[in-house]
């Protein structure tokens, strides 16, 4: 692994694999090929050595091109967002730093609905099928994506997870993200909400230090209240950050663990599915 | 670690555009990057000159137009300059703060050779 930007190298490729699948790897398999054919393979010695050459003016035009960068993923994101909303289905891309209680949220929330309201999950981890097994023992269908060496989820993964996993009209499809708070930040997946966690043995100050990811977000989670008393962190001065950064943000304070505060968040999660 | 996604990206729109035109190679790649984009520019840098290799745009300049940040303030719609989300309004010293620009990430141009 690079570990100058976390890239892949060659041939570790993103899988795609249900619980108790055997691997598979995916078909477009984010081998990272460009326009021209040419597959991207790349190490980082000579980087620091670009060559700047003397360009032959005579023969030099410029094409003006005014495109998104981002614009291939966010156009596939609008289409995953489509075939949520015709399938009236209610996603949720869940984002935090590795360790805030993502999984543990995820395996709560999925016993409490049961078979009330069905609900489907797509993993995003680099390596293991740890939190597809976690959540497979609740009972709902679960797709664990690897991304190898990769930071974070992206639109085209998330559009191959669910078309794997049969999602039912109004259900609810949770995405939990790779546990990284920079990356998966500029990443549109089509969700209909993005839910920031933010555990209490973090730092106070987290939403300052990551302001990008707390921008993009809808709802922030601040999980492990339970262990408040053994922390020092300032709930208030937390969300007083967080307001700084995006003024538009909804709150929650629970414990996954201990159930504390999460009727609120599953009264919440129903009232999105019945608007 | 996202600026290695980015930069094929970048390469990948590059050379769409340069063999749509017909051209042999890339020199240049432009981009229009907000101070507000979540891109580190070094860490571009770095991860474009690893990404072009072997592609037409092998050896091309990146050429970067950083765009500064702009607010507007929901209170008394004061515009002012930012170079962080948590922008404090000069005028009301409000957090309520609507970005206008700096978000920006995108592809200007690209100088091709025939």
């Amino acid at each position: 692994m690079c570990d100058t930007c976390g890239c892949g190298l060659p041939g570790e490729t993103v899988t795609f694999r249900k619980h108790g699948d055997v691997q598979h790897q995916s078909a477009e398999g984010h081998a990272h090929t460009h326009a021209d054919g040419t597959t991207h393979t790349h190490t980082h010695e000579h980087a620091h050595e670009r060559t700047h050459v003397h360009h032959d003016h005579d023969h030099e035009r410029t094409l003006a091109v005014e495109q998104d960068i981002l614009g291939e993923n966010n156009l596939l994101a609008q289409r995953n967002r489509g075939y949520f909303e015709a399938k009236h289905v209610f996603s949720i891309n869940l984002v935090s730093s590795p360790g805030s209680g993502k999984t543990t949220l995820l395996e709560k929330t999925l016993t409490e609905f049961g078979q009330t309201i069905p609900a489907a999950v797509i993993e995003g981890d680099q390596q293991t099928m740890n939190d597809a097994n976690r959540v497979a023992a609740t009972g709902a269908p679960v797709l664990q994506i690897n991304t190898g060496n990769g930071c974070h989820l992206d639109a085209e993964m998330v559009h191959t997870a669910y078309q794997e996993l049969n999602l039912k009209n109004d259900s609810l499809l949770f995405i939990e993200n790779v546990g990284n708070l920079v990356c998966p930040a500029l990443f549109d997946l089509g969700e209909n909400k993005r839910v920031v966690i933010i555990s209490v043995t973090e730092g106070t100050d987290k939403p300052a230090k990551y302001p990008t990811m707390f921008d993009g977000s809808d709802i922030c989670i601040i999980n492990k209240i339970d262990l408040l008393p053994y922390v020092d962190f300032d709930v208030a001065q937390c969300k007083e950050y967080a307001l700084q950064v995006n003024h538009h943000l909804k709150f929650f304070e629970v414990s996954a663990t201990t159930g504390a505060g999460m009727d609120t968040w599953y009264t919440w999660l129903r009232e999105q599915l019945n608007q | 670690m996202h600026e290695m996604s980015i930069a094929m990206s970048i390469v990948d729109i590059a050379c769409k555009e340069a063999q749509r035109d017909g051209a042999s190679s890339i020199s240049a790649i432009e981009l229009d990057v907000g101070k507000l984009a979540g891109v580190m520019v070094d860490s571009l840098e770095f991860c474009y000159a690893a990404v072009c290799k072997g592609t037409l745009a092998e050896n091309s300049d990146l050429v970067i137009h950083e765009l500064a940040g702009l607010g507007v303030c929901q209170q008394c719609q004061t515009e002012f300059e930012i170079d962080s989300f948590m922008a404090l309004c000069p005028h009301c010293e409000s957090y309520e703060v609507e970005i206008k620009q700096g978000r920006e990430l995108k592809l200007r141009a690209v100088t091709v050779n025939e």
